[in-house]
């Protein structure tokens, strides 16, 4: 049993150091993707609530495909795909494999996260916009300083939901080079025919990441419920 | 409009004009290498994240023959030749069998290794008989992807074909007891029988090459553009074959029992 733990150290042998550096790829890869899905999926709420039918029709397109599209052939279609077709007018281009990966799981995230982002632009009431209106306010201050507070704290729950997915997804990745957790424990398997340990590790490092996740998000929301806490709750 | 379109076709020609010169003189320096990684003993990665295996020691050999400098790109199976089209690497040595089906995709250079194909089952296995008459009703695993899956797939219609990302996965089931049988490379599973598996498996039989599924062999693939690459490639694989450097590499690696 311990001569097998050794095989997870840093020693001779050892794969602790390259299953670290598998972990610091996907957490980079998903933290990297965040603001990207969720900035693009909040543009894509705002589209869905547009006047312009134009606008409403593109969000809903995108949604539709999004949604609907595996995570693994966006990932092919923006790895592979669209580096074919753009060598053909553009010969030595080259979408190095962190930024197809970000692109793509993020394209991914915005579908999903701008519906929750939606579901929260509903909940705020007209009168607050109009109020701000009344007090001289710009479009885009209003939606700054009196929409957006609102806006994040209903829509937090659900986009710690597409966050803990998004960070499931990053195993994915290796299929376009990537050395991601997933990438590094097959490989160690391979080697050491040990597919407890290492899969077993790799289970441990996600659900770490899940754990940690799930306390920021618990923070983040005490903080943007605090104005709410005064009158006794914060989520009652 | 008259302006822009005369502006794009201009643009459309002067690509395709550069291109066209790009592609005449290009002359092989450098070569970037797609390889799996998980495959040993042809490819795999160690615990220090460095390539190492038959191919890598052959790849590695063939570059100093053609003087170029050679750069390796670690890509999983799924996804390795629509790595190769899209020009993120050059030629792959992969283990990857030269077959008609790949012929359609690829170019293939000279075949540089050709390695006997088992099947193997669990100990208590009774007969030896893998006709599939013999195998109907049984659950066979392979690699997805895979000659071996091609085969199974056609052979053997009345079995329940179980296909696997990796060689890997297949060899748990079958260590799990969810599978009859497995068909594969007789290396990767000489491998598999003589650790992780040595209790539970054995060898039942060797399978007949079908030249159809099966291919020439073992070969590096390149894009069918390339054939100046894979002329270059060919000749390089015949040095080795003629002066010995092959074989030596050959016994380093490969061990059957």
């Amino acid at each position: 049993m311990f001569d097998k733990i050794a095989l997870l150290g840093f020693g001779p042998g050892g794969w602790g150091l390259a299953l670290l550096q598998g972990a610091a790829n996907t957490i980079s890869v998903a933290l990297a993707t965040l603001p990207f899905g969720l900035a693009l999926g909040l543009v894509i709420a705002l589209w869905k609530r547009s006047d312009k039918v134009v606008l409403r029709a593109a969000a809903t397109i995108y949604t539709t495909v999004f949604r609907g599209v595996p995570e693994l052939l966006t990932l092919y279609i923006i790895y592979f795909g669209i580096q074919v077709l753009l060598q053909k007018v553009w010969t030595g281009f080259s979408i190095p494999p962190f930024v197809a990966g970000m692109v793509a799981l993020g394209l991914v995230l915005a579908a999903f996260s701008s519906e929750v982002w939606v579901g929260a632009l509903n909940s705020i009431q007209r009168g607050q916009r109009e109020a701000a209106s009344a007090l001289g306010l710009s479009k885009a201050q209003a939606f700054r300083l009196v929409v957006f507070p609102q806006l994040i704290r209903v829509a937090l729950p659900g986009l710690g939901n597409n966050w803990m997915v998004l960070l499931k997804e990053t195993s994915l990745i290796s299929v376009i080079t990537l050395q991601d957790i997933m990438f590094i424990a097959t490989r160690a398997n391979v080697v050491t025919k040990e597919p407890f340990l290492f899969f077993g590790s790799a289970m441990l490092l996600y659900f770490f990441f899940s754990l940690v996740s799930a306390w920021g998000i618990g923070k983040l929301e005490q903080r943007t419920h605090r104005g709410y806490a005064a009158f006794g709750g914060a989520t009652r | 409009m008259r302006n822009f379109v005369r502006f794009i076709a201009a643009a459309a020609l002067t690509v395709a004009g550069a291109t066209g010169a790009l592609a005449q003189a290009k002359e092989w320096k450098e070569i970037r290498i797609g390889t799996e990684g998980a495959y040993p003993p042809y490819n795999n990665l160690n615990a220090k994240k460095e390539l190492e295996g038959f191919e890598i020691d052959y790849g590695n050999l063939l570059c100093e023959k053609m003087k170029v400098k050679c750069t390796w790109v670690v890509q999983d199976w799924d996804g390795i030749i629509p790595a190769l089209q899209a020009n993120k690497y050059d030629v792959i040595f992969a283990g990857m069998n030269a077959t008609e089906e790949r012929r359609k995709q690829v170019d293939f250079t000279a075949v540089y290794s050709k390695t006997p194909i088992w099947m193997i089952g669990p100990k208590s296995t009774k007969s030896d008989d893998i006709s599939p008459a013999a195998l109907k009703g049984k659950s066979i695993g392979a690699q997805g992807s895979t000659i071996h899956a091609n085969y199974v797939e056609k052979f053997y219609k009345d079995s329940t074909a179980r296909l696997y990302p990796t060689q890997e996965e297949a060899n748990l089931d079958l260590l799990n007891g969810r599978l009859d049988y497995i068909v594969a490379d007789a290396l990767a599973l000489a491998d598999f029988l003589k650790g992780q598996g040595k209790d539970c498996c054995r060898k039942i039989a060797e399978v007949k090459r079908d030249d159809a599924i099966h291919g020439a062999g073992v070969a590096g693939a390149v894009r069918k553009s390339d054939t100046a690459l894979r002329d270059m490639i060919s000749k390089a694989i015949a040095e080795t074959m003629a002066d010995g450097s092959h074989k030596k590499l050959e016994d380093k690696w490969f061990k059957y029992e």
